[in-house]
């Protein structure tokens, strides 16, 4: 096991290579340029000098393969540089946000699972009753709905029917848990159904699957208990596939909360990394990848440690 | 409730408004004694994007100057009451000599930065010097704006000396520049970088917080030199860059006002859902678009085809259509409508070619230009926009449709800002929606738009024209105003009728706020009148 771990761990090192690469260059070969974005943007008429003057501070009149370097040597060092817009480090204006996103997507896995799981167990044993179709229309109606859009109507709601808006300023749980609580209740309620019908769809097709399983039919045979049957036997060969939605799931919305985020303007890493995309912020850009990257890699390892705790023919395979 | 400012004008209207000017003498004494401002509360305002860095001597963006504005003095600045008046701010008094080639500023006494040290003319002179002469390796945007001036000298702590290398016109009013906070000149001595990430001013509000993302927090100067101000006891600015969350969040109440401004559309749903609680001032915006034409691709290189482009737009309806569902409304040319000491009179402006009132007579005459050009039959171009709806490519539809009306077929080709941005200044493109913002009305940063390439980067045209160039010059350093203005007219007319960028309309400002906020006018610039020492909460 520990040689699988240490396997898998070493395997993320050319993974995070080949993004680090491939994004360097996508972001050079991408039009536009972050200094006359910055200064002519409102029409300013600001001259060549001024605008190479900037260029060069910034190390954008350097050669490509210079640029490079310098980047990869400053990984290596773990320095991953200055916001080429903020001029701050990219790893302090990334710490800021992380708190936040990290927190709308553990509410927000809580908020699936705790739908997810019951629901589709429930419709998997109550298959073609009233209640299986209840719950496919829930399901069906998440997947439907874009979670932006269920966050723009309970936006409405709160201000047509209570005239209250969330907290507009982030504050983290320790301080002040109720306000905290208040602001990212509501997207983590709006990405949570969405999420939550992905992995009702998934538990459910994965539990009718394992119900039909030999030794499941064995376990009744038995006498067992149903309770026991479903929860120790069916359950968790059925949750396999459905950790693996989770993980994906939870992965992508570190960083991929985009409109969310607009709708109720969170300070999260969604909203930077667009922001950083349209003003051509190479080295913000850059390292907001690679966070993705490695968020996602992590995310996979931990699943496939999972797999192998649920599933002990892959521990000893 | 809408308050409109800067009526238009007209010989029917003057007596109606000699009439409302005595009765508004007999009824603001009596307002004003009701309306004394209270003292207290917190001022929360939205604004679209975040600064960048914190020194406003290099950055260009209302996003900089909407937070930062209120922790700095300027040497002078803008009556809010009486624009395009000027008063003194850090400036008690000021002189200027005859010759115009010397301007001497009495500093008031007493003024304290927020670190308790006392602000002299040595700080002044160290700020202008860093933004007329800056060091080798600091970037100073508007520079060239003060390209008249020799030196700047402090010969005591109280008196401020600029001395010109020739008398400009357009020198006080560039001092009443909002992008000059006075800064403090022992740390612009240590570290002129210092200010892109550190605030310390004489203003009215010192510095709490900036949580980046999210928002930044003020509170009041309480050795502001102006006794009594601020009245607010502090302000928080929320960033927030979408624009239906903006308006939510002033419609929540959780901010109440964005100085920048709203569409049609948001100020009806504000007025809608708040009715009194709202109030709505709108103005004029200094703010025009424009057509960029690249004169070195043909057929554009003919001053008729680009004047019969000019000539197909019907300006004076899509005034009135267009102001309904966007942020356009006036017709003008190089300056602001409106502006009576150097923008045309709307009889001076439908006299020349592309503002006539007679479309079908414009058209006409675009028609026959394209004929003797050699395009009878019209013919097809690309026509570059921005990725943004408001008001980029609601008026760039229409325009399409405007040229398709003589023949012309513009394929509209919306592209991401930046690349946007990039092909405009390269000169990778036939035609293109460009646009000019300034902080004042001034015919030394309106006109710079249209000198030639060589000399103006933000000319994206790449046309050249001496005598353009050389009106600019004699305008810049004419003093007298009825002449300056002849000489703005002349170089109108160039323009507009070489037609290698045309205004197409100058946008409108919508401000709703909230009822309560008081103090605060809103100017036909979005960059000024934001130090918020005035500002006061009703409530």
């Amino acid at each position: 096991m520990q040689r699988y771990i240490v396997k898998r761990f070493l395997l993320m090192i050319p993974t995070l290579l080949g993004v680090a690469v491939l994004v360097f260059l996508l972001m050079r070969v991408v039009p536009g340029d972050i200094v006359q974005l910055k200064f002519t943007l409102e029409g300013t008429g600001v001259s060549d000098e001024f605008l190479a003057k900037e260029r060069a501070r910034l190390g954008l009149d350097k050669p490509v393969t210079q640029q490079f370097v310098e980047w990869m040597w400053g990984i290596v060092r773990l320095d991953f540089g200055k916001s080429m817009w903020t001029d701050n480090p990219v790893t302090a204006e990334i710490a800021l946000r992380l708190h936040l996103s990290l927190q709308v997507a553990i509410m927000a896995t809580i908020v699936a699972t705790l739908l997810s799981v019951p629901l589709g167990v429930l419709a998997a044993l109550k298959q073609d009753t009233w209640v299986d179709y209840a719950v496919r229309v829930f399901s069906i109606a998440g997947l439907a709905m874009p979670s932006f859009w269920l966050g723009i109507l309970i936006i409405l709601c709160l201000l047509i029917f209570f005239q209250w808006l969330p907290p507009m300023f982030f504050t983290p749980i320790w301080v002040d848990p109720w306000a905290n609580l208040s602001q990212l209740i509501w997207p983590a309620l709006a990405v949570g159904y969405r999420y939550s019908a992905v992995a009702t769809r998934m538990t459910r097709s994965s539990m009718l699957e394992v119900l039909r399983e030999d030794y499941v039919r064995t376990a009744r045979a038995k006498g067992l208990w149903e309770q026991v049957v479903v929860v120790r036997h069916a359950m968790k060969n059925a949750m396999l596939p459905v950790i693996t939605v989770l993980g994906l799931e939870f992965a992508f919305l570190i960083g991929g909360l985009v409109v969310t985020e607009q709708v109720f303007n969170l300070n999260g890493l969604g909203m930077l990394f667009v922001e950083s995309i349209a003003r051509r912020d190479y080295t913000m850009t850059q390292a907001l990848v690679l966070l993705t990257g490695f968020t996602f890699i992590f995310v996979n390892f931990l699943v496939d440690l999972l797999y192998a705790w649920f599933d002990p023919r892959i521990r000893y395979g | 409730m809408t308050m409109k400012r800067f009526p238009p004008r007209g010989r029917p209207l003057a007596l109606m408004s000699a009439g409302m000017i005595v009765l508004a003498c007999m009824i603001i004494p009596a307002a004003m004694a009701a309306e004394q401002p209270k003292a207290g509360g917190t001022l929360t305002f939205a604004v679209a994007a975040e600064p960048a860095s914190y020194d406003l001597h290099r950055e260009t963006s209302f996003a900089s100057i909407h937070p930062v504005a209120p922790h700095y003095s300027l040497l002078v600045k803008f009556d809010q009451w009486k624009y395009p008046e000027i008063e003194g701010d850090v400036a008690e008094s000021w002189n200027i000599s005859k010759d115009g080639l010397t301007y001497t500023f009495k500093i008031r006494k007493g003024i304290k930065f927020h670190d308790g040290s006392v602000l002299t003319a040595k700080d002044v002179k160290a700020t202008y010097d860093k933004i007329i002469f800056p060091p080798k390796e600091v970037v100073s945007a508007r520079e060239a704006s003060y390209e008249m001036v020799k030196s700047v000298e402090a010969p005591d702590d109280q008196t401020l000396v600029f001395r010109l290398k020739w008398a400009a016109a357009s020198l006080l009013a560039n001092l009443a520049s909002p992008w000059n906070p006075i800064y403090k000149a022992d740390i612009l001595a240590k570290d002129p970088h210092w200010y892109e990430k550190n605030i310390m001013g004489t203003g009215p509000f010192t510095f709490v917080e900036h949580v980046k993302g999210s928002h930044w927090v003020g509170k009041k100067n309480k050795d502001y030199f102006m006794k009594g101000r601020p009245y607010l006891d502090g302000f928080q600015a929320i960033f927030i860059r979408d624009t239906s969350a903006r308006v939510a969040t002033i419609r929540g109440g959780r901010a109440l006002i964005e100085f920048r401004g709203f569409s049609p559309a948001a100020r009806d749903d504000l007025v809608r859902a708040l009715g009194p609680k709202i109030k709505v001032q709108e103005s004029p915006w200094l703010c025009v678009l424009t057509v960029a034409v690249n004169t070195q691709k043909k057929p554009f290189d003919d001053a008729r085809v680009r004047r019969a482009l000019s000539l197909a737009v019907d300006r004076w309806g899509g005034s009135q259509h267009l102001s309904q569902i966007s942020i356009v409304k006036s017709v003008g040319g190089v300056m602001r409508p409106g502006y009576e000491a150097y923008a045309a009179t709307e009889a001076e402006i439908v006299k020349l070619p592309g503002f006539g009132k007679d479309i079908e007579a414009s058209r006409k005459e675009a028609r026959g230009l394209l004929k003797e050009a050699g395009y009878p039959q019209g013919f097809g171009f690309t026509f570059k926009n921005r990725d943004v709806k408001e008001p980029y490519e609601i008026v760039g539809v229409w325009m399409i449709d405007q040229w398709r009306q003589i023949g012309l077929t513009a394929n509209h080709v919306v592209q991401e800002t930046a690349a946007f941005t990039k092909d405009l200044r390269d000169g990778n493109y036939e035609t293109g929606m460009d646009f000019a913002c300034d902080f004042m009305d001034e015919p030394d940063l309106q006109l710079f738009k249209y000198v030639s390439s060589s000399k103006n980067p933000s000319n994206y045209s790449k046309y050249e024209n001496p005598k353009l160039d050389e009106l600019y010059e004699k305008q810049s350093r004419t003093r007298d105003a009825k002449a300056r203005r002849a000489l703005v007219r002349e170089f109108e007319k160039i323009v507009l009728n070489e037609a290698f960028t045309v205004p197409t309309l100058w946008w409108h400002k919508i401000n709703p706020h909230w009822a309560k906020v008081r103090g605060w006018n809103a100017l036909p610039s979005h960059y000024l009148n934001q130090d918020l020492a005035d500002v006061w909460l009703a409530e």
